[in-house]
Order: structure tokens, then C-alpha cells, then sequence
């Protein structure tokens, strides 16, 4: 994974992000966030965690702490039996999988279709939000992984 | 940094850190001649050193130092604590200053004129003969440097002449039989040296020259970063972790292709974590270096009379535990010395010696390092703990009616615990024995005390010999597995309705009747708030169905049982700390990843003790446990095989070094010996006496690999059968060879076998010829570099290596000629002029009349004056080179070997 900003083709990817469905919701994180991309793989329970913390999973040798973006967002859980799949970043040298219900396409986005978080949305999703992309069809809510990330600081929120 | 300079820094470092503790010995022992020639000698090569790096404030200090030590060594001045003093100081400014050095590499701005100046006037004022030497010691001023350099020479030959027949006394202790020429006269004229021929920094293990073994250890090794010991240890941490994920896979394939080569790839996992383990230990000692000079100080300071015994220094722990413990330890120690000695006129009243003891001591014991710091002081006064405890509202007065004294001393590990009456610059400000106490069971140690009123108390500390990799027990507990780590794992239960073991309750509470006593008991699943997912019975119910098993767990005195639904084995895991948003659960101290690739959760003990409240301490319970301990020390693993006959046979299995298997195709004859290749030599093997020979060409047979100095033996037998734990009783002696009698083991009679019988079989007929032939061989250029100086050996053994010579270093003289006398050759030897004991004078007149008188020494110095070499010539060195003309070295190198040629 490139941390230059540019790809090997010399692409700017700075304006590159990893689309994910969450509730019928399009989400997005920067691409060079992203470590890798898992299907639903084999998490143990981390007893007495905070309800967010969907468990432990071993990544090739690395332990990876599984954090449930649906309940982190104060969304209701996931009702259906589809699995849902996990996208690995890095924050402070350890690893974090995040469990959403879906993986969409990398897109490119076009920064004057970029927008500040409306005022009206909702304060859980709003502390993780940077802001929203104008989509041709739907609207995308860039999450900032860093925040979504600092427990310290949302516990003392 | 410049390297010479960090060098210079980690070698002065570690003078200064032996001065402080020679000193300390010197002021016991004010007569001691060895002791001062020691500490001349080390602050000597400090001096020299850096006024051969041109660090003239530095040098300036030392000068004026050495001047005091070189009157108090020669009796012109007397051993008095001022004067010690005053040493002492002189040896902080010094640490100042490399301090100063190491941050910015250059000196820092400085007067050092008053100290200088009441160092002078200790050494002439207090001079008890006031002779002319007076007028040749100006007063060291950084400027003078160049008067200084030479004037000193006139000064050092005297103290150079006592040093080498100080430490020629030693080396003839040492090595009797070594023909030292105890000849210090002919030297006194050539002493005259510069400081920088002293300025090979002596490493502090060579302060004592009778300790000639200990320092050779010390010297055969290399400066290697931490980090880059870190970033090993972390690797060979994934590779068990690998090797396991492995291992478990083979166990569900009945036959595998792989299952040689795994073994293979499993003991040599073993081996690497066991050597990488090794090269993060240091000894213990190293965290001790500063006690000696903190009780002095102290024992000035209280106004008391204190004695420091270290015993078990050497005891090997690793470096990060040893980081953790270093301040726990001073603070101890210090503690012992404040409040724990009486003052001086107490003990006489008490009839108590005057000198209070406080003993550090360390050891092995069971995979644990455990370390006590005792003293005969006064003992914790209980009474004012209680009263304290009370006060506190750490307990009420009712409970502490129930407790016994031991009991209650423990709560001095309780935070904002003192009991010194005053608050003294040392200790008592209520900082204490908490954290010494977090910060020993952060590392998963743990700490008890015993102390008798009057007599004295004790701090026992067991500590994990390395945190990387633990051994734990693998448990379950509603479908779900945890680790805990063994070192608190007293012993298992099993509770089950059926069973005399079953768990009763008082009102909601789990209990156990444990050998008469009860034992509190916790629920993991209730601990951890687990869904029982699999059954629908009522709890009362399944206290009854299930059978429940219990982990005995100690934590300090505190014993309780975990109660878990299924116990499997245990396994060797790495402990990787938890995401920082898991950090807060204070039941789990890491996570890790077991050998079938899934993650568990490392369980606590400490943690889940100070959930459940730790005040039900029972002391009987640890009394019992250390009983388990001792029972379980005398027995010993045996590892049961077969060979010839019925009669089962078994061998320590401390004494087997690893257990392989050879393919009978690959056994080759040498005469009529067996060997095998085996790690790149060629090992003999053995059959066991009259057992049949092996009929068939190919198959594989197992082997037992003994090692004996390097050099493996293989014995090769029918079948491996187990590895037992038992009580060795060998009741009869054998009668015939390799026998050392029989034992019960495992019901049988079994035949235990004596490999001391094989290594000789082993070492008569094929080492010998083996060695022989290697020698006649070795046509490479060997050269052998006589340096006391670790620092020019590591400069110049690289050096040579790359030039294509082979080269062996040894630190001495005398270890030189210890090779000679073992037989080994060399084509050319390079050996330093001045070192302690034999110079290279010396040295080279030695081998004249030995093996290698036809062997060509090059000389090595600092100084290469035409007298020094035309003193070279006449000894018999075959050249004289400068020590830091690396060309010059090489081409004498060659050069020499070439006329030997010639010669020849």
C-alpha cells in the first residue's frame, strides 16, 4: 500500500475513497487509509468490551480489533444474516477492522462536489463525519477514521 | 556519533561505575594494595583515554584524581571517608561531564578549579612525607596540557612498576603453572608511557585480575543495538507462533511427509528462541552496580553502620524485566536501610552486632526468578500497621482481630502505606510499597513479605525470567477460550457432584473444600458477563450436570479458584498488549494468537484478584502451595526408550540434547565407528551394548544427541517411548558399562544409562583422530590478537577478518599462553604492549621457550618510539607497529608471513 499519496501509475489518489453501505447508507473512508479488505472471518468476543468492539481477529500473525461501525454510529443493529465485511486500517500502529454491511466500489471525487455536514444531521453520525459527497445518485458521508478510532475521546464526550 | 567517542563513553561509563564500588570496598578496607592499584589503574585509563581524544577539562579532573590515588597507593597520604569523599566527587564531575559529552560531543563549558584545587591540596597537604613531587605536579589547568603530558611520565613510572607486580601476584595465583617472569625491575626504565598508552579503556570485569575466567566471558562479545535484539526476539516470537500453527496442523494428519521435517524445523525453533532469549539476558548484577555506593552514601547520611551483601549477582534475567525491577529494587534497598536498620545505638541495646546487614539476593528457581532483599533491622512493627490500616479505613478493627500477623503485614503494600515515623529525605513520603508492589505485578511477578518483630523482615520477589513468551493455560469457558498464565497456576481441580471435590455455597458465594481449608471461588462466565449459549438448565442444575473445573490460582498470598468448563493444554504464547480501547478492562493483560491461528484473550489474575477483593488472604494456602513447589522439584523428567531387550531404558532428560532421527542409508563407517553428518560435522554414533545391529540398509531409527563441549554423540535406539516425571531412585548399580543402575519408573524396572560411558567411547576413539587431522589441514592464515582492550579488539578483529586472516582475540597474556599450552597453532600473533599483568615483553619472552617460539609476534602500541622499538627488536618481535595504522598493520602482517615462508 502506497502512504506517497500517488499509486504506481503516478495517480493523485488523494481524492480516492473506499465506498461502504451501512443501513442503506453510502460511507466513505480515504483509500490510503485502508489496509485490506477481509470477508467475514473468524472474530472471538472480547468480553466486557464496550458494545462497539465486535471482537478480535488474527490478520496473517497481526491481531486486529474488530470495531462494529453500525453500532459506533448509534445505528440499530443488523438484522439480516449477510455477514457483512470488514475494511482494515491502521491508527497508531495497530490494526482495526471495521464491520460494515458492504463493500462498494473506490471512487474519485471531485472536490467541488464536496460539502460540509449539514447542521441537521444526526450528532452520532455528525462526530465522525468530515462531510458529504454530491453523488449523481446518492450522497456520500466521508467518516474520519481518526475520530472514529479515539475511543479517549468519545467516552469523554 | 563518532564511534570512538561513543566507545569511549560506554567504556568510561562502566569504569566509573566499578570505581564507585571500589571505592566504597576501599574504605572498608583502607589497606588493601590490589583494591588501590585497581582504582589507580581505572581512573588511570579514564585520563589517558580522553586526553588521547583531547577532552582537556576532562582530563584535567581525572589528573588531579588520579594525583590523590597515586599518593593514597603509595602510602604518601592515607584511606580516610573525607578523602573517599572527595574521590567520589571527583567522579561525579566526571559523570557530568560525559554527560555533558554524550548530549552535545563536545565539553562543556566548565570551571573545574576548586575541585581540582582541594583535590591537589588532599594529595600534597595530607602527604605525609612532603617530598619533591609536589613541585612536579602544576596545578592541572586545561591549558597546560602539553606541560602536563610530559611531565607525567616521571610521575606514572613509579605507580606503573607497583601496578605490574601487583597484578603479575595475581596472574601467578591464577595460573600457577604459567611461567609468568615476575620481573617488574627491567620494566620501571620503559614505563614512561603517554596517557594514550593506557588509553585502551580496561572493561570493568577486568578490575579484578584473579577473575581471569570471569572476564574472558565478559570480553568475548560484541556492543549490539537493543533495538535490533528487540526486533529478533519479536521475530522468532511469530516464528514459534508459526511453528505452533504448524505443529497443530500436523497432529490432525495422521501421516505426513511433513512430519520429519517439521520436528526438524521445531527443535530448531526451540533452539533460536532459547539462544535469542539469551542474548537479552543480562545479569541481575547490573541492576545492583549502583546499591553499594546508595548504601554508603545512605549509611553516612542515617548516621548508621550498614553492610551490603549481594549474593547471586551473576543470575541471568532479561533486560527488560530487568529495566522494570531497577527501580523497584533501589527503592527497597533504600527502604531496608531508612526504616528498616535500627540506628547504631538501638542495636547495641538490643545486643544486636553494630553493623546492620541488608542481603540482596538472587536466584533461579522453577522458570522464576525470585529475589530477596532481607535485613536484620527491627522487622515491621505490627502493631503500628494494624493501628494504621485502621486509621486508613483499610479495615475495621473487628477484621483485624481475625487476621494473623502476616496478614497484616501486607497491608504495607497498600497505597499511602508508611510506617517510618518521619518523614526523612529517604523514604516515608508515602510513595512506597504500592508501587513497588504495581510496578513488580505489571510484570507479572509478584512480591510477599515475612518479617519477625525484632528480627528483621524479608521481601521475597518472583519475576518471570522474560515477558515476550509465556507459558499459559488454555481454558474454556462458554464456548469461548482464555489463556492464563502459568506462573500463577498453583494446581487444577476437577468438581464434579460424583467427585470428592464439589462446589458448595454460602448464600450466593462458590466455595471449595480444598484439603480442609476453604478456598474462594469465582465464576469466569459471572466474571466476564458470558451468555451460557448452550444449555437451557437452571444454574443450580448445572452446578450439579457439569463437571467444573477449577483453576487454583495464587496471586501474592492470595489464593482463589477460577471456575472454567473445560481445561485444555498449555502452550507456549506470545503476549501482545490489547488495543488501546481494550485497555481499560483491567481483567486481561494482552491478547495472542494460539497455535490453530485463532485469537484468545490473556486473563489477568492480578486483575481478576483485585476484582474480587484480595482481603481474604490465607496464608495456609501458600504455605500449601510451596509445598506443591518443593514436591514437584524432586522429581525429575526421564525420557524413556528402548533398545536391546525388554528391560525399558531412560536417560535424564536434562542430560539429552535433542532427540532426532537419522535415515540408516545415511550412516557412513569410519573405521569401525558409525557416523552420521549431522549439522555440518560428523557425529559417532552409537548402538546400545548387545543390541542388535541394524540389519537393514534404509529405514530411520531414532537417536539420542548428547552434547559434550560442543561436540554431539548420537545413540541410537529401537523406540522413543515417553517423558515421564519421577522420583529417580536408582536402586542398583549397574553391572555392566553405560549403566548407572536401574530405577522404578513408571512400575517397571527400567535401566538408566550412563552417558559419561559414551562421550569417552566417543572422545578416545574419534575426537582425538578428529582434531588431529583438522589441524594438519588448516592451512589458512591464523592469527591469534593479544589485546586487554575490548575496544581495539573489536577495531581490529573486523579488520583482519576482512583481510582473509583468521582471526582468534584473547584479552591476556596468560589466556595466550593457556592456547599454547592447549596445543593450538597460530601463523602469527599480534600482541599489545602495555597490558595489566604480562606485558608483551613479557609475553614474547615466554613463548621463546615454548611451542611457539617459531611463531612471529608483531608488537602492538600507541607509542612507537625508536627506544620502544629498538626494545621490541631485542625481545623478539618480529615488527612493531603502531596501534592505528590499520595499512601498516596489514602490511607487517604480510610481510612477516612472508619471510616465515621464506624462511621455511
Amino acid at each position: 500500500m502506497t502512504q506517497t499519496g500517488q499509486d504506481m501509475t503516478g495517480t493523485d489518489l488523494s481524492n480516492d475513497f473506499v465506498t461502504f453501505w451501512i443501513a442503506e447508507q453510502l460511507f466513505g473512508i480515504h483509500v490510503l487509509k485502508v489496509q485490506d479488505i477481509l470477508a467475514q472471518s473468524k472474530t472471538t468476543p472480547v468480553p466486557l468490551a464496550p458494545p462497539e468492539i465486535a471482537g478480535s481477529l488474527n490478520l496473517r500473525g497481526r491481531i486486529v480489533t474488530s470495531v462494529d461501525v453500525r453500532c459506533r454510529l448509534g445505528l440499530p443493529p443488523d438484522t439480516s444474516e449477510g455477514g457483512g465485511t470488514s475494511i482494515v486500517v491502521e491508527q497508531d500502529h495497530d490494526l482495526y477492522s471495521l464491520l460494515v454491511d458492504s463493500v462498494g466500489e473506490v471512487l474519485t471525487l471531485a472536490a467541488d462536489s464536496f460539502e460540509p455536514n449539514p447542521p441537521t444531521l444526526s450528532p452520532a453520525i455528525r462526530q465522525y463525519a468530515t462531510g458529504i459527497y454530491r453523488l449523481e445518485k446518492e450522497l456520500l458521508v466521508v467518516l474520519d477514521v481518526d475520530r472514529l478510532l479515539d475511543y479517549g475521546r468519545s467516552a469523554a464526550a | 556519533m563518532d564511534d570512538l567517542l561513543a566507545e569511549f563513553l560506554t567504556e568510561s561509563n562502566e569504569g566509573l561505575q566499578v570505581l564507585d564500588n571500589e571505592l566504597v570496598k576501599l574504605e572498608q578496607n583502607p589497606n588493601d594494595p590490589e583494591l588501590l592499584s585497581n582504582i589507580f589503574r581505572l581512573m588511570h585509563t579514564i585520563k589517558g583515554t580522553c586526553g588521547f581524544l583531547g577532552l582537556p577539562r576532562l582530563e584535567g579532573v581525572a589528573h588531579a584524581g588520579e594525583n590523590v590515588l597515586g599518593r593514597l597507593r603509595d602510602g604518601e597520604i592515607t584511606v580516610s571517608p573525607e578523602i573517599v569523599s572527595l574521590i567520589l566527587e571527583c567522579l561525579d564531575r566526571i559523570r557530568e561531564i560525559l554527560a555533558a559529552l554524550e548530549a552535545t560531543e563536545s565539553e562543556p563549558e566548565g570551571d573545574d578549579a576548586d575541585l581540582i584545587a582541594r583535590l591537589n591540596a588532599a594529595a600534597e597537604g595530607k602527604a605525609s612525607a612532603p617530598e619533591a613531587p609536589a613541585a612536579d605536579e602544576p596545578a592541572p589547568e586545561p591549558v597546560e596540557m602539553v606541560s602536563e603530558e610530559e611531565s607525567q611520565p616521571g610521575d606514572a613510572s613509579e605507580p606503573e612498576a607497583v601496578e605490574t607486580e601487583a597484578a603479575a601476584e595475581a596472574t601467578v595465583e591464577a595460573a600457577p603453572e604459567s611461567e609468568a617472569p615476575v620481573e617488574p625491575t627491567p620494566e620501571t626504565p620503559e614505563a614512561p608511557k603517554p596517557a594514550a598508552s593506557d588509553a585502551p579503556p580496561a572493561p570493568a570485569a577486568k578490575a579484578e585480575a584473579k577473575a581471569t575466567k570471569e572476564s574472558a566471558v565478559a570480553n568475548q562479545s560484541i556492543r549490539v543495538n537493543v533495538d535490533l535484539l528487540e526486533d529478533l526476539m519479536t521475530m522468532v516470537s511469530e516464528l514459534v507462533l508459526t511453528r505452533n500453527q504448524l505443529l497443530q496442523i500436523l497432529r490432525t494428519q495422521k501421516e505426513s511427509e511433513f512430519g520429519g521435517p517439521l520436528q526438524r524445523l521445531n527443535h530448531v525453533v526451540s533452539e533460536l528462541q532459547e539462544g535469542v532469549m539469551k542474548t537479552r539476558m543480562q545479569p541481575i548484577g547490573n541492576a545492583w552496580a549502583k546499591l553499594p555506593r546508595l548504601v554508603r552514601d545512605l549509611s553516612h547520611e542515617l548516621g548508621k553502620k550498614i553492610e551490603l551483601e549481594m549474593r547471586g549477582a551473576d543470575t541471568e534475567l532479561d533486560r527488560q524485566v530487568l529495566d522494570l525491577i531497577k527501580d523497584p529494587l533501589t527503592h527497597m534497598v533504600r527502604n531496608s536501610a531508612d526504616h528498616g536498620l535500627e540506628r547504631t545505638e538501638d542495636r547495641v541495646s538490643t545486643g544486636k552486632s553494630e553493623t546492620g546487614t541488608i542481603v540482596l539476593e538472587a536466584y533461579h528457581e522453577g522458570g522464576q526468578i525470585i529475589i530477596k532483599i532481607s535485613d536484620d533491622g527491627r522487622g515491621i512493627n505490627v502493631d503500628r500497621v494494624k493501628e494504621k490500616a485502621i486509621v486508613n479505613g483499610l479495615a475495621t478493627e473487628a477484621e483485624m482481630e481475625m487476621l494473623s500477623d502476616q496478614q497484616i503485614n501486607q497491608f504495607i503494600f497498600k497505597p499511602g502505606f508508611s510506617t517510618a515515623e518521619a518523614v526523612t529525605a529517604v523514604s516515608g513520603r508515602g510513595v512506597g510499597m504500592d508501587v513497588v508492589r504495581t510496578n513488580i505485578e505489571k510484570i507479572g511477578g509478584t512480591i510477599e513479605l515475612t518479617s519477625t518483630q525484632g528480627e528483621g523482615s524479608c521481601f521475597t520477589i518472583k519475576i518471570p525470567l522474560t515477558l515476550a513468551i509465556v507459558s499459559a493455560l488454555i481454558v474454556a469457558c462458554a464456548g469461548e477460550r482464555f489463556a492464563i498464565p502459568q506462573l500463577s497456576v498453583v494446581e487444577l481441580v476437577r468438581a464434579s457432584g460424583a467427585s470428592e471435590h464439589s462446589i458448595e455455597r454460602i448464600q450466593d458465594t462458590p466455595v471449595l473444600r480444598l484439603r480442609d481449608r476453604l478456598l474462594p471461588l469465582v465464576h469466569l462466565r459471572d466474571l466476564l458477563h458470558l451468555e451460557n449459549d448452550f444449555t437451557e438448565l437452571t444454574e443450580e442444575q448445572e452446578d450439579v450436570r457439569r463437571d467444573d473445573f477449577i483453576v487454583v490460582t495464587q496471586v501474592a498470598n492470595y489464593s482463589f479458584g477460577i471456575i472454567v468448563d473445560r481445561v485444555f493444554d498449555t502452550e507456549e504464547i506470545v503476549v501482545k498488549p490489547v488495543a488501546p480501547i481494550l485497555r481499560e478492562i483491567s481483567l486481561f493483560s494482552g491478547n495472542t494468537i494460539l497455535g490453530d491461528g485463532s485469537v484468545v484473550m490473556i486473563l489477568d489474575p492480578n486483575g481478576i484478584a483485585s476484582v474480587t477483593g484480595e482481603i481474604n488472604v490465607t496464608d495456609k494456602a501458600e504455605e500449601d502451595a510451596q509445598q506443591e513447589v518443593a514436591h514437584a522439584e524432586d522429581r525429575v523428567a526421564m525420557l524413556l526408550f528402548r533398545a536391546e531387550g525388554n528391560t525399558p531404558k531412560a536417560v535424564p532428560l536434562s542430560l539429552v540434547a535433542r532427540l532426532e532421527e537419522v535415515d540408516l542409508a545415511q550412516v557412513e563407517a569410519s573405521g569401525d565407528q558409525r557416523v552420521v553428518q549431522y549439522r555440518g560435522q560428523l557425529m559417532p554414533l552409537f548402538t546400545m551394548e548387545g543390541s542388535e545391529e541394524p540389519t537393514s540398509e534404509s529405514g530411520r531409527r531414532p537417536v539420542l544427541v548428547f552434547s559434550e563441549q560442543g561436540r554431539n554423540l548420537g545413540l541410537m535406539v529401537n523406540e522413543i517411548v515417553d517423558i515421564i516425571e519421577t522420583p529417580l531412585n536408582v536402586e542398583l548399580s549397574g553391572e555392566s558399562d553405560g549403566f548407572v543402575g536401574s530405577a522404578i519408573i513408571n512400575d517397571a524396572a527400567t535401566e538408566v544409562i550412563d552417558v559419561g560411558y559414551y562421550v569417552n567411547l566417543a572422545f578416545d576413539d574419534w575426537f582425538g583422530a578428529g582434531r588431529q587431522a583438522t589441524a594438519d589441514a588448516g592451512n589458512g592464515r591464523r592469527v591469534l590478537l593479544v589485546d586487554d582492550s575490548a575496544f581495539f579488539r573489536n577495531l581490529l578483529s573486523p579488520l583482519l577478518d576482512v583481510a582473509g586472516y583468521q582471526v582468534t582475540t584473547v584479552e591476556s597474556a596468560v589466556e595466550a599462553l593457556q592456547l599454547c599450552e592447549e596445543g593450538r597453532d597460530f601463523d602469527v600473533i599480534i600482541s599489545d604492549i602495555e597490558m595489566p599483568g604480562m606485558s608483551g615483553y613479557d609475553l614474547c619472552e615466554a613463548l621463546k621457550t615454548k611451542r611457539w617460539a617459531e611463531t612471529p609476534i608483531v608488537a602492538l602500541s600507541a607509542h612507537s618510539s625508536p627506544g620502544d622499538i629498538a626494545r621490541g627488536r631485542e625481545v623478539g618481535f618480529a615488527d612493531y607497529v603502531a596501534k592505528f595504522d590499520r595499512d601498516a598493520l596489514l602490511s607487517s602482517l604480510d610481510e612477516t608471513l612472508a619471510e616465515m615462508r621464506g624462511a621455511a
